[in-house]
This record gives structure tokens, sequence and C-alpha cells, in this order.
């Protein structure tokens, strides 16, 4: 729904905050920028933009037929009902959050959303730096239910598009720490550097939007830990600053994967994590955590890992 | 005569960005101080490969690459990208040339490109990491 979206008014603040920042990096921390990853981050804006208007009407027509079958009817002047604003905020957050939770967890989602993880930076321009192939995935059907509920498909977009916005901003080194009562409620550029950062301790967590409590709640919270450098961006880091890799390379590595696979795993490399291989030559997040656990005797898996997957590591971790 | 308004949005969007990526430019941002010692390529290996022990090694003449090996012997490719580095395990699919104390590596990557490093020992690295994959090393 990229047509109803309030992010292209604020792209002038985008802007003129990138500058800021650059400023800063300038007299602080001047390799917090590379002005070959800013041009790319800044393209997958745009064409995010681009990809979205183009490709984006299939979505706007499946929210419009569900709407006609809402349960709950805010009556024609739906845009009048004032709480159905920061409800439909709040919901649209929760869905945020699983929207993004599988974009980590599934590779067929992962092979759009690595877009905007692709980066070994983190600053403000990694926050524009959008997927183009969103519309290729199934994420748009997240948002279902809340139309169901009775939200327009405006309302949820405009609401999507603040919820954007939000998390502009907190994707800098600059600011360290948030005041406590606002790290405990809201997302911050502490919280979510942990969310771009490989360290094995951190994979995988913190898939926050604008509440941190929903990762607090669904058992994915990691806090920051002040003495650990981060490492941003992928596991295997891709080495190139070519735009159109950086769009389309695990897409790629998707068909590749399926073309090789024998056939009753190809479904799996295009369903499973990223990072799964039917013959155990890669490591998935889980894994590399698990070893990692196993090495240092760092703390029980992040609450992502079930119940069940931490007795297993743990139990591997004394049988090594 | 009117242009479709995702047209002239995209056009002073595009002119944003590359009057900010100049901007960085010119302000010299970025830039790598080079991988300095053999404690900065412990760090780079370790964060390349969690757990990769580095037990010996050898540093580009120009400082922007290197070539380090674990205790199984397992290798590692580590360059600068930007004022960042990346690194690759070197997998049976790669291949090394040396010219002298020039070595080329090929990872068989797509994007990632061939390396080339000024090393004293370019030989018998290039022999090492042709011999990834023949069961040599083992
Ligand atoms: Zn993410
Ligand atoms: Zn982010």
């Amino acid at each position: 729904m990229p047509d109803l979206n309030p992010t292209q008014y604020a792209v002038p603040l985008f802007v003129v905050a990138v500058l800021a920042e650059m400023i800063w990096a300038k007299l602080r921390a001047p390799q917090a920028y590379e002005p070959k990853d800013t041009l790319v981050s800044l393209s997958f804006g745009l064409g995010s933009t681009i990809a979205g208007a183009l490709l984006g009407g299939f979505a706007v027509a499946v929210f419009l037929k569900a709407y006609e079958y809402r349960i709950f009817d805010f009556g024609p002047e739906w845009w009048a009902v004032w709480w159905a604003w920061p409800v439909c905020f709040v919901l649209d957050d929760l869905k945020y959050y699983w929207v993004h939770r599988a974009g980590h967890r599934i590779r067929w989602m992962w092979a759009s959303h690595v877009n905007h993880h692709s980066s070994q930076h983190y600053n403000l321009s990694t926050a524009l730096r959008q997927t183009w192939t969103g519309p290729l995935t199934f994420g748009f059907l997240f948002a279902v239910p809340l139309v169901l509920l009775g939200f327009h498909p405006a309302m949820i977009a405009i609401c999507g598009g603040f919820n954007l916005i939000y998390q502009f901003w907190i994707h800098t080194e600059a600011i360290k720490r948030m005041p406590a009562w606002f790290e405990a409620v809201m997302n911050t550029p502490s919280h979510h550097r942990v969310h771009h950062a490989t360290n094995p301790r951190y994979l995988d967590t913190n898939y926050a939007g604008v509440f941190i409590v929903w990762d607090k709640m669904f058992g994915t919270f990691t806090p920051e830990v002040d003495d650990e450098k981060i490492r941003y961006g992928i596991v295997k880091q891709l080495g190139s600053f070519n735009l159109l890799w950086a769009v389309f390379h695990e897409w790629i590595g998707i068909l590749t994967d399926v073309w090789r696979a024998p056939w009753k795993h190809k479904l799996s490399y295009l369903l499973r994590e990223p990072g799964w291989s039917h013959d155990g030559s890669r490591e998935t997040s889980d894994m590399i955590r698990a070893k990692w656990q196993a090495r240092s005797g760092g703390p029980v898996a992040p609450q992502a890992t079930s119940v069940a997957d931490r007795n297993a590591i743990a139990g591997g971790a004394e049988a090594a | 005569m009117s242009l479709p308004p995702l047209l002239v949005q995209s056009a002073g969007s595009l002119a944003a960005i590359l009057a900010l990526a100049a901007l960085a430019r010119w302000l010299k941002l970025g830039g790598h101080p080079g991988l300095s010692d053999e404690a900065m390529l412990r760090r780079a290996a370790e964060e390349i490969v969690d757990g990769f022990e580095v037990a010996d090694f050898s540093l580009a003449a120009d400082r922007t690459a290197a070539l380090v090996r674990d205790p199984e012997g397992r290798i590692m490719l580590i360059r600068l990208h930007g004022s960042r580095h990346v690194g690759r395990i070197i997998s049976p699919l790669a291949s090394a040339r040396a010219h002298g104390n020039i070595l080329e590596v090929d990872c068989r990557e797509p994007r990632f490109g061939v390396t080339r490093l000024e090393l004293e020992d370019a030989e018998a690295w290039a022999a090492a990491i042709n011999a990834v994959g023949r069961g040599r090393d083992a």
C-alpha cells in the first residue's frame, strides 16, 4: 500500500538528518559513513519507492476485497473515529513484528528483507535501505487480519508509514542510550543496533518496529552489551557495492539452491530459515549461536529458541 | 504539460542522493587504516567466522589483504571493503596463481572479485589454496 504513504512527505527531513549525521561522523567517527555504501543504501530507498508504486497495486486490490468482509464497521467516516487510529497503530506495529520475524526466519521473505541488512554500516542512510522485492513475498498478507477487523486499508497504510518514519532515527550510532523508561517500552538505537548485528549473541533478535515490548512478550529480546564491538551486516558479507547484486543476490541464491537440490528438499530452500542446507554444509543463526555458546560459555540462547532447543543446546555443550 | 508525480519525486530524490553521496566523499568519510598487525587480523578473522583461530598468517605488502590459516588448516582470505573488511574461507572451488611475489586469489564467487596480494611466500600460499578440497590438507 505504498501510495497512501506519509513517508514521501518525510523525505526532506531524511535528507537533512543524514546531512547532520554526516557532519557528526566527520567530527567523531569518519568511518561511520562510506560514500559507496551510502550511495547504494540511498539508491535502495529510491528504488523501493518506485517498486512499491509499480507493484503495490496487487496488495491494495487484495485489501480492498478483504475489507468487504470486515467484522466491525467504523462507518463511511471511518477516519473520524479518533480512537481507531491509536488502536490501528499499535496493532499494525504488532503485525510489523511478525512480518519482520518471518522476514528473518523464512528464506523466501529474507531474500527481500536482506536488502535492509546487507550494509556493513549502521547510520541513517541504512534506514533508507529498503527492499525492492517486497511485493514478491507474501508479507502483505499479515495485514489482512487488521482489514478483516474493520480497519480501512488507507488507515493501515498511514499507520504503517508513520511506523517506518519512526524507525528512521533509530539507525544511528550517535545516540548511545535513551532514558530508561523509553528504552523499556520503545524501540531505540541501542535495541536496533542489536538487530543489525551479526555477533552470535545478537543474531535474529529485536524484531520490533516501534514498541520493543513485542520482543519482550514473545521472547526475542536481547539487550545491547557495552563491552562488545558490534559487527553490522549479514553473516556472509557481500563484499561488493554493486547495487543490482545487493538487490537480487539472495533470490539468485534461492533459485540456484532449488535448482540443484534433490526434489524432496527443494521447498525447504524456499521456506526454511536462511543458512539451512539439506547436507549440513551451511550454518543457520541458531547453529552459529549454539557453537558460540559452547565455546564461550555465553548466556543461555536468546528466548527466541524454544525451551526444547535450549535443552538440546545445553546437552550438546556438556557433551562437547 | 505535466509530468507524472512519481517521476518528479524520483528525479528529486535522485538529485538528493547524488548530492549526499558526493558530500560524504567531499567530507572524506570512510577510509580504512589498513590491516595493521597480527592482533587486528585475529580480530577480523574471528569476526568473519566466529571462533576462527589464527595459527599462521601472511599480510600483503600494501596491507589491503591477508591470508590466515587456523590450526585445522582452514585458510581464510581477508580483504578491505570500503571502510570495513570482508573475508571468505577458501573453498574447493577457489583457485590461486602466483607470479613471483604476486598472488591472485579467485574465490569463484559472483561479485566478490579476484584479490591480488603481494606476499613473500606467494608460491606456497598458491599451492595451499589450490590443494583445498583435494584431501591433501586433511
Ligand atoms: Zn530485520
Ligand atoms: Zn533497521
